[in-house]
């Protein structure tokens, strides 16, 4: 006989979980949407003041690769028009302007997600690279003559020896003193990248030079520079200026590599640049939130992060109220515990969320103490029903203006609220609070009242809580599984916990 | 321990408020035979076609306009009941046994002004006592003088029968008892005693109070039990009629004895309670299972039915 009913039901759960794991299979959403993500924030402000008729701007942009995902990207360019330009490995923002005569502020904003992932793909070897422009030959025979000893040793031993020459010291031998005088003479002559990077082609060690951010919360007036060594399964990080190698997990973000500057201007003069960084805490459904934006699947079209963020909050707390409807089921019939009205207590808990929980019960209560005794007042005067109704109804009303006007007095938010508090609502509960202290004493009146209440604080818990409305509001297809639940409990025709109570004189053995 | 509870009930066959709405109500009571069971004009114009008697109907207040015209109305009567067409569970209805200059006397010897009744009726007719709050109309009819049978086990009111019917089978019955708690209406929730009745015979059985077991009324300190119902075959057998009558197959009846003419429909219930389960300490969905095992021919006439509750459900003698 309630075999359709639970196909229903099934079907209802099994489209809830399909559409649940079609967005977390095919789509990448969160599993848990709630979990925190660790990102940086990177702003780079440029304060440019033109000097040609045409000038731009050029500035190396965060590269997605792996590890590394760039969750949202903002630029603001004024009169400048903005445009990115992949060069090999590369990725160039440019502002171009053509006859702007006034100074421009030029902002890019970027969150990266960096998340440590093992590479199992290697990639590729990169070419070793020649020599800096800045050596000569005979500069070059110095360096070839230095790195010499080092041709038998693996990659690794190689890139030591490097940096150990680079602190001077020598590994295992200390070459001739007349190559040791050249060598002092090169430190002086060059930069240290240079002879970093000469002494790296020496070695047969692939290299890069690399300029890029510290991953620190800081404000940069100017990119870090570091190497980049390619010791044959990955590359590893060396800081030229100290000889040191960077940890594995070191947190660096290269802007450009291969000798290209994280920035560069033409016909106009950098005032003032900053690169900087801060770290922020997102959630996962923030991450995903500005990923699903940009996404072309249908899901993510018709998702409801596609709604102007003032809706958005409302669906939050809507797509939770189907769930208050179901507590109120499962209190109301497997419980057993009386209520005022039937959806009442959700509409209570809604208005919970302006005033709070302690002021908003407290409100309630109170109100529906005075609204009680005017009531009974009222009774004397025999009025119809629907005018007397109405005296209440602006009884209501008048003590939420004296609420909010105490609550503007002493600088209580929570009472100015009130008016959030569902009025017409109120209005019938004091009626029917009325009607069952007259017709089933004051005891069940007020059992019901804490009935209402216990359901209204539940729904509250539930439709407050943000894990919750954040699960919801990213797989809205959830609320099928609500309803299917909500049909379940139609179906139960057990007893109710309150009827333990009431046939226990019917429960002793038979 | 709760499952145990839980199971015990079970066994027990209480029917619980869920299984009554869901596998009885639901499934038996087609709603479009509501009506005749929701307003009381309509039940009684059909009792009247199927030989049940009723209280006698006055007047019927349609609107708040007639509400002028009641005095000429009540003229030539003394006493009567006015009650909600579409009320439940005796809420709104006043009884009035006299009439003196300074207004109506009710039944518990309160005086109400000529004013505050008109009041009363207009309440009536703006719904608040009606299923649903919508409009209603007031009932005028005569006053019923209940049969002594009952008097030493009541306090002032009106003690009144009320029978659970199943597809036309009368399931079970309880007399309900005013007390002074209950204000002398015969309202279970209110405080009245509800005491079981052996089908078979119509003897009363132990009685129930709130929740508690007595086998004395709290008030008069009688014994409840042992008080045999005049009438009852005929009572049972009108009841069982209800089945045609309305068509409903899930039913409680309630029935008043007047002292001169038996038995009496007062209302029919769609909804009927499951506090009689209590009353006469037997689950009512063991009774109900048990009739829907019952051999088809007996739902042929309301005396096969009756003949075979009272067979089935009686109380064996010693």
């Amino acid at each position: 006989m309630k075999r359709p009913v639970f196909y229903l039901a099934g079907a209802l759960f099994l489209l809830a979980g399909l559409l649940v794991l079609y967005r977390v299979i095919w789509l990448g959403y969160p599993v848990l949407p709630t979990a925190p993500g660790i990102t940086w924030q990177l702003l780079i402000d440029a304060h440019i003041v033109p000097l040609q008729e045409e000038s731009t701007l050029s500035l190396g942009l965060p590269l997605e690769h792996t590890g590394t995902m760039i969750v949202e990207e903002r630029v603001f360019s004024g009169m400048y028009t903005f445009n990115t330009l992949k060069l090999g490995p590369n990725r160039i923002g440019i502002w171009s302007g053509s006859g702007v005569s006034r100074p421009e502020e030029i902002t890019y904003q970027a969150t990266i997600l960096i998340r440590p992932r093992r590479d199992f793909i290697a990639p590729s070897s990169p070419l070793l690279s020649p020599y800096p422009p800045a050596m000569g030959p005979e500069e070059q025979q110095v360096i070839e003559k230095l790195a010499s000893p080092w041709e038998t040793l693996a990659p690794p031993a190689r890139l030591q020896a490097v940096t150990a020459a680079l602190k001077g010291a020598w590994r295992n031998q200390t070459p001739p003193g007349a190559l040791l005088k050249a060598w002092q003479v090169l430190l002086q002559q060059h930069d240290r990248r240079d002879i970093a990077l000469a002494l790296l082609t020496a070695a047969t060690l692939p290299a890069r030079a690399v300029e890029g951010l510290r991953l620190a919360e800081e404000v940069q007036p100017a990119p870090s520079r570091w190497i980049e060594v390619w010791t044959g399964q990955a590359w590893s990080n060396l800081d030229h200026l100290t000889g040191e190698l960077y940890q594995d997990s070191a947190p660096l973000l290269p802007l450009a590599v291969g000798g290209l500057p994280a920035f560069g201007v033409t016909g106009a003069e950098i005032a003032d640049i900053r690169w900087i960084m801060s770290r922020r805490v997102m959630s996962q459904w923030q991450l995903h939130f500005e990923r699903i934006i940009r996404s072309e699947h249908l899901l993510d079209r018709w998702s409801l992060f596609q709604l102007p963020r003032d809706f958005q909050d409302t669906f939050r707390i809507l797509l939770l109220v189907p769930i208050g409807a179901l507590m109120i089921s499962l209190l109301r019939n497997i419980v057993g515990l009386p209520t005022f009205g039937i959806f009442m207590p959700v509409l209570m808990s809604l208005a919970f969320r302006s005033t709070g929980l302690l002021y908003g019960i407290a409100i309630f209560c109170g109100v529906l103490l005075i609204g009680f005794l005017a009531r009974r007042f009222l009774d004397r005067f025999h009025l119809l029903l629907v005018p007397r109704l109405s005296v209440i109804l602006t009884l209501v009303i008048a003590c939420f203006t004296l609420l909010a006007l105490t609550g503007n007095r002493f600088g209580l938010r929570e009472f100015m609220a009130v008016g959030l508090i569902p009025f017409v609502i109120l209005t019938m509960t004091i009626e029917r609070f009325f009607v069952v202290v007259e017709e089933a004493g004051a005891k069940e009146a007020l059992l019901t009242t804490a009935g209402s209440s216990a359901v209204s604080i539940i729904t509250y818990g539930i439709i407050s809580w943000e894990p919750l409305q954040l699960t919801f509001f990213v797989y809205p297809e959830l609320i099928l599984a609500v309803a299917a639940l909500q049909i379940l409990v139609g179906c139960y025709t057990g007893y109710r916990l309150s009827e333990l109570i009431r046939f226990r004189s019917l429960g002793g053995p038979p | 321990m709760i499952f145990q509870a839980l199971h015990r009930l079970r066994e027990r066959g209480v029917l619980g408020m869920n299984g009554r709405n869901a596998e009885y109500i639901m499934a038996m009571n087609a709603r479009s035979a509501y009506p005749s069971v929701d307003n009381k004009v309509e039940t009684k114009r059909l009792a009247a076609q199927f030989g049940i008697p009723t209280p006698k109907l006055y007047y019927v207040v349609e609107n708040h306009g007639s509400i002028a015209s009641l005095p000429k109305v009540l003229e030539d009567h003394q006493e009567f009941a006015v009650k909600p067409a579409h009320g439940s569970g005796g809420n709104g209805i006043v009884l009035i046994t006299a009439k003196t200059e300074k207004g109506f006397v009710t039944q518990s010897g309160r005086v109400i002004s000529g004013e505050d009744f008109a009041y009363h009726v207009s309440s009536i007719l703006s719904g608040i006592y009606s299923l649903g709050g919508r409009e209603d109309m007031a009932i005028i009819e005569a006053l019923i003088h209940p049969d002594p049978v009952f008097d030493g086990v009541s306090y002032q009111g009106v003690p009144d029968e009320r029978v659970i019917i199943y597809r036309g089978v009368p399931v079970m019955a309880m007399v309900r008892l005013p007390t002074r708690a209950s204000d002398g209406k015969a309202n279970l929730h209110r405080g009245a005693i509800g005491a079981g009745i052996d089908l078979a015979g119509g003897t009363t059985l132990a009685g129930v109070h709130k929740t508690r077991l007595i086998n004395t009324h709290p008030d008069t300190g009688n014994p409840v039990s042992g008080i045999v119902i005049p009438h009852w075959d005929e009572l049972l057998t009108m009841a069982a009629t209800a089945w045609e009558m309305t068509g409903l197959g899930y039913l409680g009846a309630d029935f008043v004895l007047d002292r001169d003419s038996g038995p009496v429909l007062l209302e029919l219930n769609a909804r009927p309670g499951l506090a009689i389960q209590m009353a006469n300490q037997v689950g009512l969905r063991l009774r109900l299972e048990m009739t829907d095992r019952a051999p088809a021919e007996i739902f042929s006439s309301p005396q096969a039915r009756v003949a075979w509750a009272e067979e089935t459900f009686g109380h064996k003698k010693k």
